[in-house]
């Protein structure tokens, strides 16, 4: 059954990239909450490690099953991944409050993080199966539906930042697949005229609470205050930064979010323009190299699929950087590996363990 | 090596490409930012985290009231006064000191050392006093000129028009302690942040607290104040409205007065608490104020459990009040109809074991309703036996009790009901003893008064089990609805109509004729049930307090229209038809009030002759 060109064809360079950023993961939100208050805050690395481990496990797993047998189970895969949104909203709503989490004994896990590794698996599938019919607009309608339908629910709790990143993740796989440009531009017209007018009718309060909207977890003070202090994290880190444990603007909690949204910021602090270097270099390799599995697949779901987590990395990493560097306003999206958060490094793992899977198995189909 | 078949993702080959160079793009756009803000501008901003030039002084947003149904204020807030020196402003410290001393009644060497403390941050306000009262607020004002450098700062805190009453259902607010900081869904707090401690207020804690502003201002090295950047005024939290009525409570909090134990009244067709009532309790102002640590103390670990709601969170015997069960057990399978008979003396033997009734000399022969009217122990103990333990169990489980109300303010109690299974290893087999004691409500039945409330709205309205709640609506500042609750029904209990009819007319009987008559107002039909429950005796028989025993009163009315349930229950209080009626009737008073023109024929005409109504 295991096939030894498995084991040869796995690609260590990759794998040792993905350990190396959990690691520098772990190091960065150990340094920055030392000096929190919340004594939560204090062992959140001691949390990491721990996902950092079943995030071993998951990755493990991942590259074990040969991807045609998970091919077989991607519509419940995704069923699931949508029922889970709904539940979440329910319990949510018993709960008042936050409605993101599912809560399972101490440890609360983001239903939205695994709806976007299922829907990847699913548009993968389903275009694997109509193949025959990608020129019919008709073929578009069921998964652009369905799309709707996860982003709505996502909408729902709020966190409009996942969201529009479904819509992305479902954009770039259909893009991929060859759809005219032409069929974008009704979209992005209607929506390039309509934002402008609607953010010039609204009042001011009405704006900032769609800037809450964004990202609930933001203090009060507004984008503005958030921003200011994360640019100042940056760019004092310098050259080669203040190092590991000095970054003093990241840790006196001047910043908040340190460890999850905005942990880029702690690291450009305390490593400088070279460990960011690094560390986008390392992000890069881990994108193009999905990317160029992608392209020697011979098979259309694997392509699509590894196409698909390659897009939803890239996504993830380019809003997260520009927002905490200033560029875009703040939205709640983590940084893959980096970031504290057992779903969403739970999901990376998985989505580069498939990677892992479609590059150890091109051979074989 | 060759594909199995023609690759239809060859045709994707070419979009791969364009990503790849949209990444890149990405990528160069990401390190040209991280070039200008690192080397280009990395200096000056090496400089700005060195001195922190970005304070923030968090401005707490006022909580949101507290209202009754009827929009009536129950919680609010009023502004407290907080006493602040600015170090570097107070010109002669030790006159400043003299006068402060003087006005606050401390010594002078005490402020001194704190002025002395703040000279390390000469620019940053220093707390000196909170919440000064209204003499010390005049001194101070007529005293400027001679206090350089203090200011006086207002601060909302809760204020409560109604006093204490319904402490225990409102809960308090305090800062966010030490314990809650180590946990996660307190992450996001600062220290010394008021947080929505129990109750209503923690419930609904993310709706009432508001969201705080702040004031953004850009400091020099030395935490001068050099200008202020930006402000962002708080916003206020919502509003509550409540489905309690503040009448009804008042005249249950002060019917209740002295006693310990709890009052709650419910709408039995929706499920809505009108009151709710829960003694001995706290005072809520103690909260506002800032508390000291013995204050606290005292609180938590009084032997009374002031912070306990005795409404869900405390669980006691129900005593007479559980024979309506095994009543409507026995009617539900026929072991019982209206025209059973039992003789009932004034004890009663099983094998050798002997159990008492509470009425001297016994009633002699007694039906169904007269039973329940006269609550005759003996009468149920051959009933209970007759019906068996496993049917009254099924019956009590589906009137709501041994399970939580769900109710949602904290934790609640789920009670207890027998349990008849084969025990293993050493317990002690199930007796035909325990069926008798259990068939009274003793033993092994505990429930909450929360829980027998639900079982009596069923019994009310013909058998919907709802969930009781408290909170009808959330409204922002501006009126705009953001939360509205609606009655849920739990379940439906598959109970024959006749039955209840039966229950509804024998428990009316209790009130008119029998053991509770004490409820009675006039001109309104109300069904009651009382209950005596037996405390543990602890070796003496001297009659202390701690060892009377726990009064109960169930009840709703108008028979044929319900539209409101009572429970009272005063813990070793005696005699429920003694203690507790008096109360449920003071209820009815005030939820019925002056629109009860006539009597009903035969009801509260015969004042003279008063039942026994001890059980």
């Amino acid at each position: 059954m295991f096939d030894r060109r498995l084991a040869t064809h796995f690609d260590w360079w990759f794998a040792a990239t993905i350990l190396g950023m959990a690691f520098l993961g772990i190091l960065t939100i150990y340094s920055a909450n030392t000096m929190a208050v919340s004594t939560f805050r204090r062992t959140l690395y001691l949390r990491q490690m721990m996902w950092v481990g079943v995030g071993i496990v998951a990755l493990v797993a991942a590259c074990l099953v040969s991807y045609r047998t998970l091919a077989r189970f991607a519509y419940v895969i995704f069923g699931l991944g949508v029922v889970l949104l709904v539940v979440v909203l329910l319990i949510g709503k018993a709960g008042l409050g936050a409605h993101r989490w599912i809560r399972i004994g101490g440890f609360a896990f983001q239903p939205s993080e695994f709806a976007k590794l299922g829907l990847v698996l699913f548009l993968a599938r389903y275009f694997d199966d109509h193949r025959e019919k990608l020129r019919e607009p008709r073929t578009m309608l069921l998964p652009a539906t369905l799309t709707g339908l996860c982003m709505l629910l996502v909408l729902k709790q709020p966190d409009l930042g996942t969201a529009l990143l479904l819509a992305f993740i479902a954009l770039s796989i259909m893009l991929m697949l060859g759809l005219h440009w032409r069929y974008l531009i009704p979209f992005a017209a209607g929506g390039a005229a309509v934002a402008p007018v609607l953010w010039m009718v609204l009042k001011d309060y009405q704006r900032r609470r769609i800037l809450v909207f964004l990202n609930p977890n933001l203090d009060p003070l507004g984008a503005g205050y958030h921003i200011a202090q994360s640019k100042i994290a940056v760019g004092s880190g310098g050259a080669f930064g203040k190092g590991w444990l000095a970054a003093s603007q990241s840790q006196l909690n001047f910043l908040p979010l340190n460890h999850t949204d905005f942990i880029f910021a702690v690291l450009a602090e305390q490593w400088g323009f070279l460990g960011c270097l690094v560390v986008l270099l390392a992000y890069f390799y881990l994108i193009t190299k999905g990317l160029q599995i992608a392209q020697d697949c011979t098979d259309l779901f694997a392509a699509l699929l590894a196409a698909g987590i390659s897009a939803m990395l890239a996504v993830q990493v380019l809003i997260n950087t520009a927002m905490v560097l200033g560029m875009m306003p703040v939205v709640g999206i983590p940084l893959p590996l980096l970031s504290y958060g057992g779903s969403s490094f739970l999901v990376t793992m998985l989505c580069l363990g498939l990677l892992l899977n479609i590059h150890m198995r091109r051979f074989m189909y | 090596m060759e594909p199995l078949f023609p690759s239809p993702a060859q045709a994707i080959t070419p979009r791969i490409r364009t990503a790849v160079l949209c990444l890149g793009v990405g990528f160069l756009v990401l390190l040209l930012r991280l070039w200008y803000l690192q080397i280009l501008e990395g200096d000056r901003y090496f400089t700005l985290s060195t001195n922190n030039r970005l304070r923030v002084r968090p401005v707490e947003a006022p909580r949101g009231f507290i209202l009754d149904r009827n929009g009536e204020i129950l919680v609010e807030n009023r502004p407290t006064f907080d006493l602040y020196a600015t170090p570097e402003d107070v010109i002669n410290t030790k006159e400043v000191a003299a006068t402060l001393a003087e006005i606050l009644g401390v010594s002078p060497g005490e402020i001194e050392a704190r002025l002395h403390e703040g000279r390390e941050r000469p620019y940053q306000p220093l707390l000196l006093r909170k919440d000064l009262d209204e003499g010390m607020m005049v001194a101070v004002e007529e005293r400027r000129l001679d206090l350089p450098g203090i200011s006086l700062h207002v601060r909302p805190v809760r204020a409560y028009p109604i006093g204490g009453a319904a402490a225990n259902l409102l809960g308090y607010v305090s800062e966010v302690n030490q314990t809650q900081l180590a946990r996660e869904e307190y992450q996001d707090f600062r220290p010394g942040e008021n947080i929505g401690q129990a109750g209503v207020e923690r419930r609904f804690d993310a709706f009432i607290r508001g969201i705080d502003g702040g004031e953004q201002v850009e400091v020099d090295a030395r935490g001068r104040a050099l200008r202020l950047v930006s402000r962002i005024e708080p916003h206020s939290g919502a509003n509550v409205y409540l489905t309690i009525d503040k009448r009804i409570q008042e005249a249950a909090e002060t019917a209740f007065a002295g006693k310990k134990g709890a009052v709650v009244a419910m709408n039995p067709t929706t499920g809505e608490i009108l009151a709710m009532v829960s003694r001995p309790s706290y005072d809520p102002n103690l909260f506002a104020q800032r508390l000291t640590g013995e204050e606290w103390e005292k609180l938590a670990t009084d032997r009374m459990h002031p912070m306990e709601n005795r409404a869900f969170q405390a669980q006691y015997p129900p005593g007479s009040i559980f024979k309506l069960m095994v009543a409507i057990a026995g009617l539900e399978s026929g072991a019982l109809t209206p025209e059973t008979k039992f003789n009932c003396p004034e004890h009663f033997y099983l094998g050798t074991a002997k159990f008492d009734d509470w009425k001297k000399g016994g009633f002699g022969v007694l039906d169904l309703k007269s039973a329940i009217t006269h609550s005759a122990n003996v009468y149920f103990y051959q009933a209970g036996l007759r019906v068996g333990i496993d049917p009254i169990v099924r019956t009590a489980k589906a009137f709501g009790l041994g399970e939580s109300p769900g109710l949602g303010l904290g934790d609640e109690v789920k009670g207890n009901l027998p349990n008849p299974q084969p025990r293993r290893g050493g317990q002690p087999a199930w007796t035909p003893g325990n069926t008798v004691i259990s068939s009274i409500g003793q033993g092994p039945v505990v429930t909450s008064p929360m829980q027998l409330l639900g079982m009596v709205s069923a019994i009310a309205n013909g058998g919907t089990i709802y969930r009781p709640w408290v909170v009808k609506k959330i409204t922002s500042l501006s009126g705009e609805i953001l939360d509205e609750y609606e009655p849920e029904a739990v379940r439906q209990v598959a109970v024959k109509p006749e039955t209840l009819a039966f229950i509804r007319q024998a428990m009316l009987g209790v009130v008119n004729e029998g053991t509770g008559a004490r409820a009675k107002v006039p001109g309104i039909l109300i069904a009651g049930k009382t209950g005596t429950a037996q405390v543990v005796k602890k070796g003496d028989e001297k009659g202390h307090a701690a060892l009377k025993d726990h009064g109960w009163f169930v009840s709703f009315a108008p028979v044929d229209n319900p539209q409101i349930a009572v429970v009272v229950l005063v813990e070793n209080g005696g005699f429920g038809g003694l203690v507790a009626a008096p109360v449920a009737k003071a209820v009815y008073e005030a939820a019925f009030g002056a629109r009860q023109p006539f009597p009903h024929p035969g009801v509260g005409t015969d004042e003279a002759k008063e039942p026994d109504i001890e059980d």
